[in-house]
């Protein structure tokens, strides 16, 4: 480099910065960096609160599981979702899934049924008595939360359209709806996304299907206006947004299998002893808490549920 | 002679953008974590954060060589060490955010964590290279290790290799038919392959002698 030869390069006079700048280049770098720190400053601004009429974080009025654990801040149950159809980034679904249409809407309940037909939410809402559960909700990814859902357990619509003999599974679909949700076509996954529950599982009590959240209506990015809520298992199996619940009798195809049957099983029951191919699932991050907890046994619904798996090997079949 | 001295300027002026922009990501985290800006799930921000500055770092800090040579810009040299460092310096903060704010120094769980899973174990591995290349960074070991010192940096490869593969194993999907968000791991390999390929004279010599001959003006050629 020192060696080399320097020649003076020729310049016309517009390759010259004007000198009335270039004296004043510093002033102008400084102006540059405050635009800059400017927007860097305007993307950290607090979220416009929503049009909800609760504040993001009211109080919980100490209100807590059957364990004793309070419930997560709503703030947290509805600006931290997993609904891919939107975004795998899980702080910005509840702003883009803002304009989801989901009035009217209807489920269409066919297969091994006596009587299919089409449930529009009202019907659901009129025919079946609306009550809270509180549920803790395990993420496969090791996060969890306590959530106070509104809703009526499966087994009440499962028990009016009546599942003939054949049924033994039953296969819930959420809506594709590719001009609302933006990454419904980035070709990352084969939406629909298809989710499963082995007949019994379905008709079991503590099965849900929820149509709000903290007394009010189900926000889009929790799956409006309807969605399963299954609490012994990992959250992936509570499909959001439903718009077709199908009885059937081979267990069906569901998208977390699909896309890696080794490490989504069918099941996929909250286990801290089957450990995630790449991760352990012995313990998680509760949303609001410091530190990690131990993960429970079937999320700590194991008394109501392991009569569901009596004579299975739950490390084979997860 | 204006030329020389404005090309000083530019150098200094790269230099200091790398340092800035280096501990740019560093600072961001603090801002967040100060006005409480972290999100509902703050360890995982901070991990994120700190692992894809490291991996960034690393990418840039291999970048050096090849742009150095294929561009003849021999000042490009001097910014891999602090690149280097500070990619060693995000793995560490990201290790110590898993260890000590997500585990809180709970021996058993981690090293449970760390045995059980080829995706902790690879980061790790990445880690300790990291630390020890930027602990033996300093002249003193350079002039002790003598020709065992460049081999011993050449492991960087093999660290950024790691921290690759240890982010492809965080997305949650599958890496054989690509079904997740692997966008970003996979840009990132994507260029340690290209920077390892430049390396090669077979390559980059072409680009070079291309070049040359684009910019070949009476006076410049060397």
């Amino acid at each position: 480099m020192a060696d080399k030869k320097r020649h003076s390069v020729p310049l016309n006079r517009d390759e010259v910065t004007p000198k009335h700048i270039y004296q004043n280049r510093r002033q102008f770098l400084k102006q540059m960096g405050m635009v800059g720190l400017g927007a860097l400053l305007a993307s950290c601004a607090p979220r416009k609160p929503g049009a909800s009429d609760i504040p993001p974080d009211a109080p919980v009025n100490g209100r807590t599981d059957e364990l004793g654990d309070a419930l997560t801040s709503y703030s947290a149950v509805t600006g931290y979702n997993n609904f891919y159809e939107f975004t795998t980034s899980k702080e910005q679904v509840a702003s883009l899934a803002q304009n989801f249409e989901t009035d009217p809407w209807s489920v269409r309940v066919d297969g091994l049924v006596n009587h299919p037909g089409v449930l529009s939410l009202e019907d659901m809402l009129a025919n079946f008595n609306q009550e809270e559960r509180i549920y803790r909700m395990r993420c496969v990814e090791g996060w969890s939360m306590v959530i106070p859902w509104v809703g009526f357990p499966l087994h009440k619509l499962l028990a009016e359209v009546e599942p003939t003999a054949d049924a033994r599974y039953v296969a819930f679909e959420t809506a594709v709806v590719p001009d609302q949700m933006d990454a419904v076509d980035s070709g990352r996954f084969p939406f629909p996304y298809l989710e499963g529950l082995r007949l019994d599982e379905a008709q079991h009590d503590l099965t849900l299907l929820a149509t709000g959240l903290y007394d009010e209506p189900m926000p889009p990015q929790n799956g409006a206006p309807i969605r399963l809520v299954v609490p012994w298992k990992y959250g992936f199996k509570s499909i959001k947004s439903i718009v077709r619940i199908s009885l059937v009798a081979e267990e069906p195809p569901t998208l977390w299998n699909i896309v890696a049957p080794q490490e989504y099983g069918f099941y996929a029951n909250v286990n801290p002893d089957v450990s995630h191919p790449r991760w352990s699932q012995a313990t998680e991050r509760r949303i609001g808490e410091p530190g990690r907890r131990e993960t429970l046994f079937m999320n700590g619904y194991a008394d109501e549920v392991m009569p569901l798996y009596e004579g299975m090997d739950l490390t084979i079949q997860f | 002679m204006a030329n020389i001295h404005q090309k000083i300027r530019v150098e200094k002026l790269i230099r200091v953008a790398v340092h800035v922009g280096s501990l740019f990501p560093l600072a961001m985290v603090l801002w967040l974590m100060v006005t409480g800006n972290l999100g509902f799930n703050p360890v995982e921000t901070v991990l994120h954060r700190t692992g894809h500055a490291a991996v960034a770092l690393l990418v840039l800090s291999l970048a050096v060589t090849p742009l150095r040579r294929i561009f003849r810009l021999q000042f490009l040299g001097r910014l891999r060490k602090p690149l280097g460092l500070y990619a060693a310096l995000y793995a560490g903060l990201h290790f110590a955010a898993f260890a000590v704010w997500d585990y809180r120094l709970n021996l058993n769980l981690i090293w449970m964590e760390i045995v059980e899973k080829p995706f902790l174990i690879v980061g790790l591995v990445s880690l300790i290279i990291l630390v020890l290349l930027a602990g033996t960074s300093f002249r003193f070991w350079q002039r002790k290790l003598g020709k065992k010192w460049r081999w011993l940096q050449k492991t960087v490869y093999l660290a950024a290799g790691l921290a690759v593969i240890h982010y492809l194993l965080a997305v949650k999907g599958d890496l054989l038919t690509l079904q997740g968000a692997y966008t970003a791991p996979l840009i990132a390999g994507g260029l340690l392959i290209l920077l390892l390929l430049l390396r090669i004279p077979f390559f980059y010599k072409p680009i070079q002698r291309f070049l040359n001959h684009q910019s070949a003006k009476p006076g410049e050629k060397e």
